[in-house]
């Protein structure tokens, strides 16, 4: 994927002032940035939800600007609120969304892979936060895509399911899609992603791996004010209520 | 009546098959994914979709799957239900009570006798029998007949003063004049009232004096059927609910799944709005189909309604009109960013059809000019084809008129929806 000068402003402010960067098949990229920064209007314009004001983005050799329902066949989409209607059991929701490609599927097979075959013939609305994300997650994978967009998908979940997040999202790499994420956790980004593009006001001001950034700070003579220390709440939490997925 | 129930019949167990699955949409199964042990084997991702996923056979499956689980999430879901079923048929029974009573005159009346004579007696016991008087027996004072008259809870008093019915010096039979009060802005009621109560004492005078009338006049009961008032109230009452399914519904629910993202979740895919669009207008065809055949099952059994027309044509009719007010209600949906947005506009293009159409008056009490104007109101086509259709007996050919401009407004209705379709 191939992202070239994108720009995109709304009135006169832009959002997105010309940022560039590739992504490679097969790894984690992760987009980082306060707010407001334009993380999420680039994430819409790549997935041909939004117009493109400027630059160009060619993902597996489609040009979005001029076929984004073409490219909408070969991306998978989770949006950072799993919004479902309620009403609806977890086998029709996997089918409606295969059938929004075209296709049909076995959506037990489907659930089984996020952990919900359980829960097959439940409705929508009694889902956990959590199990609704992973639902959402199948629910953007019934078509194979090639390409994955994650919009902050751990967001409100408990450190638990968060794991289980993870271990999902590394799943669906391993099998070769290419995942482009979001996300406020940057111990998530950490771990989860192989690169990620730090963005403010619409620009990309840094584009490397974790551990090269984290470099780059300390070779200028960065030092954390308190020393980093063994173990922290989190491992506290995870030690005493175990690493078990709660629904 | 029998083809009614066929329908209720082959509704229901196309329904039941739907929801079993014994009935399957045909799609396309190139790849059919099978049941294996090895979740990690199961799906192929990152096979690339082929342009033949895009073929027309495979985004009409999309539309049939989609009206499928809406139609499911129908029948789970009570308050649409009751929104589209319960609802028009509580105004069936309100309204189809009122036309019903409507049909024979009658006046309400308080009778004032002050006569203590034998005549005047079996004169107010005729008058309580009477079809046409209903008698207001709680009021026996004047001031308080009075005081009801002037809040129109009677149509008029009669008095009968104290010699009414007495033998008058010289005569041989009894006379008097009774007296009909009326209040001064219901001018017809009281003279109608007066003219009655002179036809009721014209056959009582034949019966003490005898004289020939020279002119007299008789009605005869026309056999040509005529509509009755009910035949406007149940077309009417039949847009109204066109009106429930195609506006009420999108309008209520479009801004709610815009505000949870349902529709830019959808969005991502490349779900096309026609197809969204089609699989609304299937679903709610079905319901409407559903809905509608109970409404004319209760009209013909607790309303008598006589169904001349073919219900086949009143069928396709019912659809088509569905298919273009529900128009109006995805255009409206579409367009409004959340409810704020929806209700009044809803609003604003709903009031004037349910009071201009025909709905709930019928269009005939209207001035001329006023029918002429709402003559081309897209509900009142629909109104008055289904009202052709169901108790006058024509069919579908010669409702060319009503069709016509239905579809004139199908196409003006659906560019104007298709353009202002927003997924967020």
């Amino acid at each position: 994927m191939k992202v070239k000068g994108l720009k995109k402003s709304y009135g006169n402010k832009p959002a997105v002032n010309g940022i560039s960067f590739d992504v490679k098949k097969g790894e984690i990229f992760g987009i980082l940035g306060p707010n407001g920064a334009g993380k999420t209007t680039t994430l819409e314009m790549i997935e041909g939800m939004r117009e493109i004001d400027g630059g160009s983005i060619i993902i597996d050799g489609i040009d979005v600007a001029k076929n984004p329902r073409d490219v909408k066949y070969i991306i998978g989409v989770q949006p950072q609120a799993a919004a479902f209607q309620d009403k609806q059991r977890l086998t029709e929701i996997i089918e409606m969304f295969a059938a929004a490609y075209g296709e049909r599927v076995d959506a037990i097979s489907f659930l089984d892979e996020v952990q919900l075959s359980d829960h097959a013939s439940n409705f929508v609305e009694e889902l956990s936060g959590g199990q609704k994300q992973r639902l959402s997650i199948a629910a953007a994978l019934v078509h194979s895509p090639k390409v994955f967009f994650l919009d902050e998908p751990t967001t409100g979940l408990d450190p638990q399911a968060r794991r289980n997040l993870w271990e999902l999202v590394q799943y669906v790499r391993d099998k070769g899609v290419t995942v482009i994420m979001t996300t406020h956790y940057m111990e998530e980004a950490q771990l989860l992603c192989d690169r990620v593009a730090i963005m403010d006001s619409g620009k990309i001001i840094s584009l490397d791996t974790p551990k090269n950034l984290i470099q780059q700070l300390l070779k200028r003579g960065f030092t954390k004010k308190q020393a980093v220390e063994k173990a922290d709440l989190e491992d506290v939490f995870i030690d005493l209520t175990g690493k078990a997925l709660r629904d | 009546m029998s083809i009614i129930l066929i329908l209720v019949a082959i509704a229901l167990i196309v329904r039941i098959a739907m929801y079993f699955g014994f009935i399957k949409v045909k799609g396309d199964n190139k790849k059919p994914i099978t049941k294996k042990k090895d979740p990690k084997a199961k799906t192929e991702i990152g096979v690339r979709t082929d342009v033949d996923s895009r073929s027309l056979k495979k985004q009409l499956f999309t539309v049939m799957v989609f009206t499928k689980l809406n139609t499911k999430r129908f029948f789970r879901d009570r308050l649409a239900q009751f929104f589209s079923i319960l609802f028009p048929l509580i105004f069936l029974f309100v309204f189809g009570s009122l036309s019903k009573g409507g049909s024979s005159v009658s006046f309400n009346v308080a009778i004032i006798n002050h006569s203590q004579s034998s005549f005047a007696k079996s004169f107010v016991k005729e008058l309580d029998n009477s079809k046409i008087f209903k008698v207001n027996k709680n009021t026996t004072t004047l001031s308080e007949a009075q005081s009801k008259l002037t809040k129109s809870q009677i149509d008029g008093i009669i008095v009968l003063p104290s010699n009414f019915g007495a033998n008058m010096p010289g005569q041989s039979y009894p006379s008097g004049q009774a007296k009909v009060l009326y209040s001064e802005n219901s001018n017809d009621t009281g003279s109608t009232l007066t003219t009655v109560l002179t036809s009721e004492f014209k056959s009582v005078n034949a019966r003490y004096v005898n004289t020939t009338q020279p002119f007299t006049a008789t009605g005869e009961v026309v056999k040509h059927k005529s509509l009755t008032s009910f035949d406007y109230t149940f077309s009417g009452l039949l847009g109204f609910s066109i009106i429930g399914l195609g506006i009420f519904g999108p309008v209520n629910v479009f801004p709610e799944l815009k505000k949870q993202g349902v529709l830019r979740r959808l969005h991502t895919t490349p779900l096309r709005v026609w197809q969204f669009f089609l699989s609304t207008m299937l679903g709610q065809a079905i319901t409407g189909a559903i809905a509608i055949t109970i409404q004319f099952i209760v009209a013909i059994e607790v309303f008598n309604l006589k169904v001349d027309g073919n219900y086949f044509d009143i069928a396709i009719f019912i659809i088509l009109g569905i298919f273009m007010i529900l128009g109006l209600g995805l255009a409206i949906g579409g367009w409004a960013k959340n409810e704020r947005q929806a209700a009044p506009l809803s609003n604003i293009v709903v009031f004037p059809m349910l009071f201009l159409s025909g709905t709930f008056f019928p269009r005939y009490i209207m001035p001329e000019w006023l029918q002429k104007v709402t003559n081309f109101l897209p509900l009142t086509p629909v109104i008055d084809g289904l009202r052709l259709l169901t108790t006058e007996g024509k069919n579908l050919t010669q409702v060319g008129p009503q069709l016509g401009l239905m579809a004139a407004w199908f196409v003006i209705i659906y560019a104007i929806a298709f353009r202002v379709f927003k997924w967020e």
